[in-house]
């Protein structure tokens, strides 16, 4: 046998290769399931289903980053703040987010109010008239208050720059649209997520 | 004894000073998208004829406005008037020194009525008042 041959078989895997078969095999794996699996069991029957999943999703999303961005925004309201570039990318993060989960919502708002008596909103209007009468109508805006708010604190944030951090005024009104864009989520999300728990779309 | 603070920051430092006007378009035009909303879902809430108006706002331009009804036109409004707002007020100020602390309060007091007037028992009385009912 010769010493070359022996060479040859003695080469130890890439690093890459290795990952390029994980890769493959777990890509393989999520394309099967994703053409076969029954995903309206799972989400549920209703025609609202998808839209409803990617709105949620997308809320809890920005919940997930707006809860990191309220902790960096008291840091910054207390004059503490040291991750300043986190906290920029998070606000622009949470923007985008509540931007997409507003457009999601949008979409499956047509499920909401689609008139038809198994709609959410007629059987609610039906039935316990104070859950879309008071609750929903006041989700409706309130989710869309977090959007200017958002916008307004990244927007300052990249403008102002490291200026914020001396400049306390501007400190105290980048931690107040933080705050407030919060509250106003938290408000929407719990809404949404109590309406889902009673009548699916 | 200073403590040296490091400070990661995103993008690169500004070198001029930035003016308080800047931070103040930037709030009142929030402010103004938020009440343009509160305002216009009051008005459609007391006229049916405004209700339609703005329904077919939304339907201009919004995908699916027909099923979204008239939401999508109180959604197109407050963005008109925010990012209008935010154009004008930024030329307008973007040079000025201005308080940004009176901002703040006055923006916080605006933010405060618009959250009130979103809230249904509110703006269906005021509905009722206005429509003279």
């Amino acid at each position: 046998m010769s010493v070359l041959h022996e060479n040859h078989e003695m080469r130890e895997a890439s690093p890459r290769s290795l990952i390029a078969v994980v890769a493959i095999m777990i890509g393989s794996a999520l394309a099967f399931t994703l053409a076969t699996a029954p995903f309206t069991k799972l989400l549920g029957a209703g025609a609202g289903a998808v839209p409803a999943a990617l709105h949620g999703m997308t809320a809890f999303l920005y919940l997930f980053v707006g809860t990191i961005g309220l902790y960096l925004g008291w840091r910054l309201l207390t004059g503490r703040i040291r991750a300043f570039a986190d906290l920029q990318l998070l606000a622009t993060v949470a923007a985008t987010f509540s931007f997409l989960a507003i457009c999601f919502g949008n979409w499956l708002y047509i499920y909401y109010r689609a008139p038809v008596p198994d709609s959410p909103r007629s059987y609610f209007v039906k039935n316990v008239p104070p859950v879309h009468k008071i609750f929903f109508e006041f989700k409706e805006f309130t989710g869309l208050f977090t959007l200017p708010l958002m916008v307004c604190a990244a927007f300052l944030l990249t403008k102002y720059g490291t200026q914020v951090l001396e400049r306390p005024w501007l400190r105290y009104t980048i931690a107040a649209l933080i705050g407030l864009a919060f509250f106003y989520l938290v408000v929407a999300f719990g809404l949404g997520a109590a309406v889902t728990k009673l009548k699916p779309a | 004894m200073n403590e040296r603070r490091d400070v990661e920051v995103i993008g690169r430092p500004a070198r001029e000073w930035v003016p308080g006007g800047v931070a103040a378009a930037a709030l009142a035009s929030a402010m103004f998208g938020m009440l343009t909303l509160a305002v216009v879902n009051l008005f459609t809430a007391a006229f049916a004829g405004f209700n339609a108006w703005v329904h077919w706002v939304g339907k201009l331009w919004m995908p699916g406005a027909d099923g979204i009804g008239p939401y999508s036109g109180k959604e197109t409004l407050a963005l008109i008037a925010w990012l209008g707002s935010w154009a004008v007020l930024h030329l307008a100020f973007r040079k000025k020194d201005m308080k940004i602390s009176r901002c703040l309060i006055v923006f916080l007091i605006g933010v405060g009525i618009a959250t009130t007037l979103v809230w249904p028992p509110v703006f269906e009385h005021l509905a009722e008042l206005i429509a003279g009912h």
